[in-house]
């Protein structure tokens, strides 16, 4: 194999200019530019589903405890209380306490906050900190990304609203600035089909759940 | 500045420090921030940009797993790079037990190659293959210093090894993509 003269090698590195090389090394300082020449400079695109899937499965790793603590009570949940006019003091001091301090969770599943005989008002919350818009879309209003949007609630980058839904199983996505659609990470979820994933919401007369 | 404001000049070690923190979604901004600037290396290290797709994804999942413990979490970028440049030699060494004794990859046909190929310059495609037969030191410093543009400063920083170790590799390849381009013109 014919090796480079070492002054060409110092030009192919950019510590030489073609004037230090010499008349005699006119002939090699060509191919050195020829082989220069031949590199591709193009830019690389990558498809715009890696981040989609970069955060599915960012999405799918175990949360932390603390994280599944956190999660649990964003949840619904059935509770039972014997109230006590001492207790309900300190429950609203408690309450206070709560809505000062919490930080912005990730994302909730959706939450019932009241109930009625055949319908319940569900909360769906996303964070979502770079959105212009969010809205949910799912069975309960004809996957419309335009009907039910979601409004900033205080916490930075959270979204939500609120609905009243019949009793039953639901299907939801959230669509982030009217074209990105956005599974609930806290929420299983089911194949649309298409290459995406919907959330699942069952509905009773005695509240909401995502399991 | 608003607050969509902020979020978006937010620096690495914020991000990270958040992520950790537990909130996972915030670690779509690194990967948006990223996922192209190392697209091109990780295309012409493998030899394809659907190879590179495929080990920026799994570079970034893995350096999601292993966030805890990214020591300088300001210098995410380069902790990334070396996550990346891992998958890159550990594909490659791969795809060289898997590849057909005497038959390169890079000359048989895949799919899209043909229009990736016409895209590109006879020399181009001539050179692309020469690089694909050096060894992988040799092909990353001449990715590195030829396609990124960087400096044998910023490469030795970026990898660890000494300028003298790279100029070596480099001044091989030089030869060596010498000998296969005079071979095939």
């Amino acid at each position: 194999m014919r090796e480079f003269h070492p002054l060409v090698k110092r030009w192919l590195d950019g510590e030489l200019t073609a004037d230090q090389l010499g008349a005699e090394l006119a002939a090699e300082l060509a191919e050195a530019r020829a082989l220069l020449s031949g590199v591709d400079h193009s830019p690389v695109t990558l498809g715009h589903e890696l981040d989609q899937r970069v955060m599915a499965a960012v999405r799918s790793r175990p949360a932390r405890r603390w994280q599944r603590a956190w999660r649990w009570i964003g949840e619904a949940h059935e509770l039972r209380l014997r109230v006590r006019p001492w207790a309900v003091v300190a429950l609203a001091a408690a309450a206070t306490l709560v809505l000062m301090f919490a930080p912005a969770r990730q994302s909730r599943a959706p939450a019932a906050v009241a109930q009625a005989p055949e319908s319940v008002y569900v909360k769906f919350v996303l964070y979502a900190p770079g959105a212009h818009e969010v809205s949910v879309a799912g069975t309960f209003n004809g996957w419309d990304t335009h009907a039910t949007p979601l409004a900033r609630a205080d916490a930075p980058g959270v979204w939500a609203a609120t609905l009243s839904l019949p009793a039953g199983q639901h299907l939801y996505a959230f669509v982030v600035d009217g074209r990105r659609w956005v599974a609930d990470p806290t929420a299983p979820g089911v194949d649309d089909g298409f290459g995406r994933r919907n959330s699942v919401l069952a509905v009773t007369p005695r509240g909401a759940r995502v399991s | 500045m608003d607050r969509l404001g902020a979020r978006a000049a937010a620096s690495d070690g914020d991000v990270v420090r958040a992520v950790l923190a537990g909130d996972a979604e915030r670690y779509a901004e690194l990967v948006q921030r990223y996922r192209d600037r190392y697209a091109r290396y990780a295309a012409r290290m493998l030899g394809s940009p659907d190879a590179a797709e495929d080990a920026v994804q799994d570079a970034f999942i893995r350096a999601y797993d292993q966030l805890a413990q990214c020591r300088d979490p300001d210098n995410f970028a380069g902790w990334f790079f070396l996550i990346l440049r891992n998958r890159c030699f550990a594909e490659r060494r791969r795809t060289k037990r898997e590849a057909v004794a005497d038959v390169s990859q890079d000359e048989l046909p895949g799919p899209g190659r043909a229009d990736r190929d016409a895209e590109r310059s006879e020399t181009q495609q001539l050179l692309a293959r020469g690089v694909s037969e050096l060894t992988a030191e040799q092909r990353e410093v001449f990715v590195l210093k030829h396609v990124e543009g960087k400096s044998y400063d910023e490469i030795a920083a970026a990898t660890g090894a000494t300028v003298a170790s790279l100029k070596m590799r480099m001044h091989r390849a030089y030869d060596r993509l010498r000998a296969y381009l005079k071979e095939r013109t």
